[in-house]
């Protein structure tokens, strides 16, 4: 059987025997201390976090060819060069070859951030601009209305990213995020009200902002095709401890919640950018007549073929049967000449039984399972159908009645004239048919 | 077989001949035998220069295809083959194979093959294939020697057959290696001519059903059937014209055709054609005629001579239009499938360019030239009108059947090139005629005495008809006055000229014929060999190598997409999927493949990701100097994509402002971008080859390609052949573009030009306004 998918299963593969080796890169190793909420639930849940400041002249993602991290923080937005071996090359390569990365830009983010996000397919604003909303400001603020207070409502749909639904909103202060609206695979998680802009917040406003209202996107995440995952986040304060234990408060009036939403969020942002969640895989995949027990060399037409397919979800840290009622399997010939739902049995065995049409060639069994915060699930199995043999084809049919009638009358006839001919006896030569 | 040929030709000239007749029975037939022999062992031998130069392998394109099919059928068993569905062709509609090929070539090697095994003769299936044809051919010239016997005399026959043995026109096809239908089907079609005759000659029931049985094979073999079909009722039909009508005609064609009918519907890709389609009406509507004939014709028994004529004449006619009705209604009701494409271009040159670029594209659909003529034929194209004129005037039933033959081959053959190969044995038949009536003529002159001798050789049939024999003896008379006339006329120095000149004539064409065989007609063309300066010769083994090296590199499942004319080489030898190949049944897929290649880079990727290519491969030409590659065919697979797509593609974008079709620096920019030209060229422009000319000289063209520098956006090149005939490229998967990143150029921000302190021995990086932990002030408000 073709394993067209064996990428994804190399992945997961060795995302099993990889630790969860995370290298964390900071400006100074004070934001361990800022942020040691974050860090803390990181090592809590099992993450062996190495901390070097940004400009380290020892950084080295892999050696000898193997990734020393299965995950990268890069929580260091001042960035202007990465020291050792790391490089924006370095670093997209990475995710090329399946890495996670969580960034954090804020107001100061340097180029090096800005080219690295623009290769995941979006853009941090210019230096110095941060999201400003005039009207949805948080009590902290001191007057440039750059804490904001991002709604819950602003959150993208996905309970596999942002976690279960969040009450409190979330504190936000850094710089606004502008996602190429062209690119299919670039997630807005969080966007600002429709009432921010992202600007200096100093320098009066000469030409339009970048990113206005909704645009604004605070927090962007990308699932590559290969599954690596991103999440940038306009704002290097969201994930500290100072926002994650204030309270939040509108300025202009507002309920008021003890404690802001940015923690629940950032522990769902890092269970899903670090693939603890969304993550499943294909097990076995088989199909076979219906009837029988083995996969055969050809189906012919018209026959009933039963698929089957093992699909298995991680959960804490183990391989668990998913379940779903929307997963479909599509029999395609360059365009799709069956597509049925596969209803899934137990031991997340996905099944479906249906018939193949009159029509002969090679095909694919395509399940192509896309869900936003799951992993691309792709299984592709080739099977051939073949025409009826020689043998199969129905032997005696009603229409051909008058042909065979016709034979044995003809066989008849040319007995009965053999006779004739035999016993009659005439001078001349007479020729008829020979047959 | 051999005994009865030698027989013949003894018993004829025991009246011939009184004075030795032992003598010259032993002698007629060792001379004959002797001829026979040698005509077989020249024609094997002359069809060896491949072989032998070479090695033994499988030639050129469609062969691949017979061996791949009938090494299948050896290897599983015949019922297997005939339902062997081929899913590693035409991907991904897969192609059934034992509905869509004529099988006789399979099945006639199988079975050689299954004999010798069966007598412990070891023999691979390959060699067996690479020499069938070569074997074939010394079958035909038995034939051929039949045939002519039968239309003429036994001196003939031996000339016809010496002449067959050698021809370029049909060595052409028949060279060791060319395994191909054509190969064994000019033996099956000679051999069904020569017992057609026969059975027209004896009206027998025996031999009209012998003709039955070879046209089944002829029609198991080969697609040219068609033409046998169609010559036998023109045949019958105009000697019912012209007034020849018999009981002997009249059984051999009605035997003939029930049993042909019958028998080639068995055949599987024939099927239900002949019942249904235009190509075979004529038969039909000729059997209906020669009924309808008969029986008027027993009813002029019955009638007395003045009411016979007229109901003759009505009836008659009433009958062919009964006939042409009857076909033109069911033609029009859906019945009969009309005339095929193929068929039409065949009266109208110009049809196929238009409205079927497919067959046009082929280069042996191509008019013949009149330099083909020559070249295939030699002094046989001379001596042939001759031979037509011999035949013409002493006419009878079974030479108005030869004169049909060479009429009509003589128009089909000028038509298409191909086509040369069913003119080529009736040239060497009447060249023969004419030849040995030239001899005959002029080395009579020791026996004059035995002046009627000669022509009694033409009508020794005794089951002649009797208006036949009036005709004959009239003409006779008069010949026999001219060549009284003419033999006092010259002396025995002329006499002796004319000879020699003949000799020297016969001479030369033998010369003619190797010499063709050896340049042009014994290229495996899958093998390359080039001549350097000092004759030194360099073999350029680009196909196998990459074949070879896909074969051995890629998935076995991996999906090869390359112009149709090499999908049977890459199953055959690369053992891989192919899209298209040259079994050109799907014109919509293999436009799908054409518009790929004539497409820029994104569209074709669309295309080839919906087919699921893995690899492309394409042929280029411009290192070596090869004019058969994909960049000269380009515009066929242009015109062939714009056949099914007008919208996207359209011929005039490919060229040049002035119109022209150039791949230099004036080329469109269409031609600039598309799929092929990337990949012809991808790399070129850095190669220089010699030093009198710039690099990216195109060696084939004589030209500087226009786009130096070529990207390559969703396709990576994986393999280069040595002398860059064969180039594979990796279509990159939809997961290798993992990011879509934005582009430089797209992007809102402009970094500022960042110039890296970082150095061999420092690698410290940068941050900028580092802070300074000042203790009670927050970081980020500095």
């Amino acid at each position: 059987m073709a394993l067209i998918y064996s990428f994804i299963v190399l992945l997961l593969a060795s995302y099993i025997n990889a630790d969860k080796e995370t290298l964390v890169l900071l400006d100074n190793l004070a934001i361990r201390e800022t942020h040691s909420i974050f860090f803390k639930s990181l090592t809590e849940r099992g993450y062996s976090l190495v901390f070097k400041p940004v400009d380290d002249s020892n950084l080295v993602l892999a050696k000898y060819g193997q990734y020393l991290y299965k995950n990268l923080v890069i929580f260091s937005p001042s960035v202007e060069e990465f020291g050792g071996s790391l490089s924006v090359e370095a670093i997209t390569k990475f995710v090329d070859d399946g890495g996670n990365i969580l960034i954090a830009g804020s107001i100061n983010s340097g180029d090096v951030l800005r080219e690295i996000t623009a290769e995941c397919g979006f853009e941090v604003d210019e230096e110095g601009a941060a999201v400003i909303d005039h009207l949805n400001y948080d009590v902290l603020d001191q007057g440039k209305h750059t804490i904001i207070v991002a709604d819950t409502a602003n959150l993208i749909d996905a309970p596999m990213i942002v976690g279960a639904k969040k009450t409190s909103p979330f504190l936000f202060r850094g710089t606004g995020l502008i996602a190429d609206k062209e690119n299919p695979l670039v997630l807005e998680v969080l966007t600002a009200s429709s009432t921010a802009y992202s600007y200096k917040p100093d320098s009066p406003i000469e030409e339009y902002p970048h990113a206005v209202g909704k645009n604004t996107v605070l927090i962007a995440a990308l699932q590559a095709r290969n599954n690596a995952r991103v999440v940038v986040s306009g704002s290097l304060d969201f994930f500290s401890d100072e926002f994650f234990s204030s309270p939040v408060e509108k300025a202009l009036g507002g309920q008021k919640y003890p404690k802001s939403g940015n923690q629940d969020l950032s522990d769902s942002l890092t269970k899903w950018v670090f693939k603890e969640e969304g993550v499943l895989r294909v097990g076995k995949v088989s199909h076979h007549k219906a009837g029988e027990k083995d996969a055969p060399q050809y189906y012919t037409i018209m026959e009933n073929m039963v698929y089957e397919i093992e699909i298995e979800k991680l959960s804490k840290d183990k391989w668990v049967p998913f379940d779903a009622k929307d997963i479909q399997l599509e029999f395609v010939r360059i365009d799709p000449f069956v597509r049925t739902v596969l209803k899934s049995g137990a031991d997340g065995v996905f099944r479906t039984e249906f018939k193949i049409p009159d029509v002969y060639g090679v095909y694919q069994l395509k399940v192509d399972y896309t869900r936003v915060g799951y992993t691309f699930l792709n299984s592709a199995t080739q099977v051939s159908v073949r025409p009826l043999e020689h043998t199969q084809y129905e032997r005696f049919i009603v229409s051909a009645y008058p042909y065979y009638a016709s034979a044995f009358s003809m066989m008849g006839g040319v007995f009965l004239f053999s006779i004739l001919f035999l016993h009659y006896r005439t001078t001349e030569e007479t020729k008829k048919k020979s047959e | 077989m051999a005994t009865s040929v030698t027989a013949k030709p003894a018993s004829k000239s025991k009246t011939k001949s009184k004075a030795t007749l032992l003598n010259a029975l032993g002698y007629k037939s060792l001379l004959t035998f002797t001829i026979l022999a040698l005509a077989c062992i020249a024609g094997f031998a002359s069809r060896l220069f491949a072989v032998i130069r070479f090695e033994s392998i499988i030639h050129e394109f469609d062969p691949w295809f017979n061996y791949r099919a009938t090494a299948y059928m050896v290897q599983h068993n015949f019922y297997n083959f005939l339902n062997w569905f081929d899913d590693r062709a035409w991907y991904p509609l897969g192609r059934i194979v034992g509905g869509t090929v004529y099988p006789g070539l399979m099945i006639t090697s199988g079975s050689i093959h299954y004999i010798l095994h069966a007598l412990n003769i070891p023999v691979h299936i390959r060699d067996i294939c690479v020499f069938l044809a070569p074997v074939f051919s010394g079958l035909t010239a038995l034939a051929t020697y039949f045939l002519t016997k039968e239309l003429w005399s036994s001196g003939a026959g031996l000339m016809a057959a010496c002449f067959i043995a050698i021809v370029p026109g049909y060595i052409s096809r028949s060279v060791a290696g060319s395994y191909d239908n054509e190969g064994i089907a000019i033996f099956a079609l000679m051999f069904t001519y020569y017992l057609w005759v026969k059975s027209v000659k004896t009206g027998s029931v025996f031999w009209a059903t012998l003709t039955a049985l070879s046209y089944f094979y002829m029609v198991s073999a080969w697609g040219g059937y068609v033409f046998i079909i169609n010559l036998i009722p023109l045949h019958v039909f105009v000697l019912v014209l012209m007034g020849r009508f018999s009981n002997r005609i009249y059984t051999a064609y009605t035997t003939f055709f029930i049993l042909g009918l019958v028998l080639s519907m068995q055949i599987p890709f024939v099927g239900f054609q002949p019942v249904r389609t235009s190509e075979h009406m004529a038969s039909l509507g000729v059997f209906a005629l020669i009924n309808a004939v008969a029986i008027l014709r027993y009813l002029q028994s019955k009638l007395s001579s003045s009411e016979i004529k007229y109901v003759f004449t009505i009836g008659v006619l009433i009958a062919g239009a009964a006939v042409l009705g009857v076909v033109v209604l069911l033609t029009y009701a859906g019945v009969i499938a009309p005339w095929s494409g193929r068929f039409y271009s065949l009266w109208d040159t110009g049809y196929a360019k238009i409205h079927i670029p497919i067959i046009a594209s082929v280069s042996e659909h191509q008019p013949t030239t009149w330099f083909s003529f020559f070249f295939d034929l030699h002094i046989l194209v001379v001596t042939f009108p001759v031979g037509l004129w011999y035949t013409i005037k002493n006419i009878n039933d079974e030479r108005v059947f030869i004169i049909l033959y060479a009429v009509s081959a003589v128009y089909f053959a000028g038509v298409m090139v191909r086509l040369m190969l069913t003119l080529t044995p009736v040239v060497c038949v009447l060249s023969a005629v004419a030849f040995s009536r030239l001899l005959e003529f002029y080395l009579k002159e020791e026996e004059s005495s035995s002046k009627g001798g000669d022509s009694s050789d033409n009508d020794e049939n005794d089951e002649k008809g009797l208006y036949d024999k009036a005709g004959k003896l009239k003409k006779m008379k008069h010949e026999q006055q001219k060549e009284n006339e003419a033999e006092q006329g010259l002396g025995i120095n002329v006499r002796s000229f004319v000879v020699v000149a003949v000799m020297m004539m016969l001479m030369m064409f033998a010369v003619h014929c190797t010499w063709v065989t050896s340049n042009a007609y014994s290229s495996p063309s899958i093998v390359l060999a080039s001549y350097g300066q000092d004759g030194s010769r360099q073999i350029i083994d680009d196909f196998r190598e990459a074949y070879y090296w896909l074969w051995q590199n890629t998935r076995d499942d991996a999906r090869i997409m390359s112009w149709w004319d090499y999908g049977y080489q890459i199953a055959g030898m690369g053992n891989r999927t192919t899209l298209v190949d040259n079994n050109t049944w799907n014109n919509s897929h293999i436009a799908l493949v054409g518009k790929a290649m004539s497409s820029n880079e994104s569209e074709a990727y669309k295309i080839m990701t919906n087919l699921d290519v893995d690899y492309v491969l394409v042929i280029f030409g411009g290192v070596i100097g090869y004019s058969g590659d994909d960049i000269n065919k380009f515009l066929w697979m242009v015109r062939i994509a714009e056949g099914e797509h007008p919208k996207d593609i359209q011929e005039s974008n490919y060229f040049s402002e002035r119109g022209e079709f150039r791949v230099d620096s004036e080329a469109s920019q269409t031609m600039l971008n598309c799929l092929m030209y990337k990949l012809s060229y991808y790399r070129f422009g850095d190669m220089k080859l010699d030093f009198r000319n710039p690099a990216g000289f195109d060696r084939t063209r004589n030209a500087v390609i226009g786009q130096r520098s070529i990207d390559l956006t969703y396709l990576e090149e994986a393999y280069t052949s040595e002398h860059w005939l064969v180039r594979i490229y990796r279509v990159k998967k939809p997961h290798e573009f993992n990011r879509p990143k934005i582009e430089k150029g797209e992007r809102r921000f402009i970094n500022k030009s960042f110039v890296s302190k970082k150095t061999a021995k420092k690698k410290k990086g940068t941050i900028k306004n580092r802070p300074v932990v000042i203790r009670g002030q927050r970081p980020s408000d500095q």
